[in-house]
């Protein structure tokens, strides 16, 4: 006899015996907490978000404003935070729109559309992370770099003078400070984002399964 | 959300809470497991219920949302150690007529679904459903012709699972 035809008999039989939840409890559930990955991305932006939002009040004290003033670069920082802060919000606002969209009633192949597309906005997320630390960081550097040269008292100055091989050396240390902190960055999103995608990476493929 | 839309599907679903329950039978191995995916099931039928347009059976809607749920949208945790839980066989085991080699066989046989990657399992469990294959097909959205393929290749499967 065919397997599936033993375990379909046994299956009817099984019929009465499950669990019975009463309406109350039916009703209390459906407003919990939902646990799907795309909530967790979404909810996930909004908490990393507010670290850096608070992260950033805490940093930014009159101190730091009278450095930044003092190295040129005010205008520049308050230029970097509102840009930043409409693009995060831009991406948030992009989780938030998958979130909504990715509904368990769509056929397979839209569900593929969405997973693809929340991956993909996922990835644009960590590069711009990624490029604008880069792009920031780089542009201070430069600011601070130039600021203190002007600045050198000019007795001193002879004794701070680089010779080739000294800026050679001082251009691959920054560079490799620069790679190792975007490494760390990089590392966490892949961590942070990493666990979720991977998960639905393999829904996806589990789908294309079912169409081919 | 109104009053009346809550009660309608909560009444709806007390009533057709077999087919979840039965789904996470397939989809999981113990009791905590059971219950998470209940709970995220019922919740996303709750979101999607304002979508039902009532053109089909709550039943039939029911059973692509779920697997649905089942398949993509639910975080499983750590699904590495397959065991068959204790209470799932004990609770078996109150069939009727008891013999042991019968008995031994259905284990096996569930062991082996639960080796299944998760569109095998809707296949199954489908089957199990006493669903023809134009059912079949229009709750998982493939072909007729490709759920016949399918499912023949499931049972394939299975019997390299069951005699390796």
């Amino acid at each position: 006899m065919d397997e599936l035809e033993i375990l379909k008999k046994d299956w009817k039989k099984q019929g009465e015996n499950y669990p019975r939840l009463s309406y109350e409890e039916i009703s209390k559930m459906i407003w919990k907490r939902s646990s799907s990955i795309v909530k967790w991305i979404f909810v996930i932006s909004i908490l990393e978000f507010l670290f850096w939002a608070i992260l950033n009040i805490f940093l930014a004290d009159e101190a730091y404003w009278k450095e930044m003033e003092l190295i040129n670069l005010k205008e520049f920082t308050i230029v970097v935070y509102i840009v930043g802060y409409a693009i995060t919000f831009y991406f948030i606002w992009q989780f938030y729109r998958n979130y909504i969209k990715i509904s368990s009633t769509d056929d397979s192949a839209t569900l593929m559309k969405n997973i693809l597309k929340t991956r993909k906005t996922v990835k644009y997320y960590i590069g711009y992370v990624i490029i604008s630390t880069a792009v920031t960081s780089l542009v201070y550097l430069y600011f601070t770099f130039n600021y203190h040269i002007k600045n050198a008292v000019p007795e001193e100055a002879a004794s701070y003078e680089f010779d080739f091989n000294q800026w050679l050396l001082f251009i691959g240390m920054t560079t490799i400070v620069i790679l190792i902190f975007l490494g760390i960055i990089w590392l966490f999103y892949r961590l942070l984002y990493g666990i979720l995608l991977k998960r639905l990476s393999k829904n996806y493929k589990e789908l294309m399964k079912l169409q081919v | 959300m109104d009053k009346e839309l809550e009660h309608q599907f909560v009444t709806n679903l007390e009533q057709n809470q077999n087919i979840v329950h039965k789904i996470c039978r397939i989809y999981t191995n113990d009791q905590a497991a059971h219950n998470d995916l209940f709970q995220e099931i019922s919740i996303q039928l709750w979101k999607a219920y304002p979508k039902f347009r009532g053109d089909a059976k709550f039943s039939t809607w029911m059973y692509r949302v779920a697997l649905n749920t089942a398949i993509t949208l639910y975080r499983k945790k750590k699904r590495g150690i397959q065991t068959i839980d204790y209470d799932s066989v004990h609770f078996r085991i109150k069939a009727e007529e008891y013999d042991g080699e019968a008995e031994k066989q259905l284990t096996l046989l569930y062991s082996a679904v639960k080796e299944l990657n998760d569109i095998d399992k809707a296949l199954v469990f489908l089957y199990l459903e006493d669903k023809n294959y134009k059912e079949i097909s229009e709750t998982l959205g493939i072909s007729e012709v490709n759920a016949r393929v399918k499912m023949n290749r499931v049972k394939t499967k299975l019997k390299k699972i069951l005699n390796p």
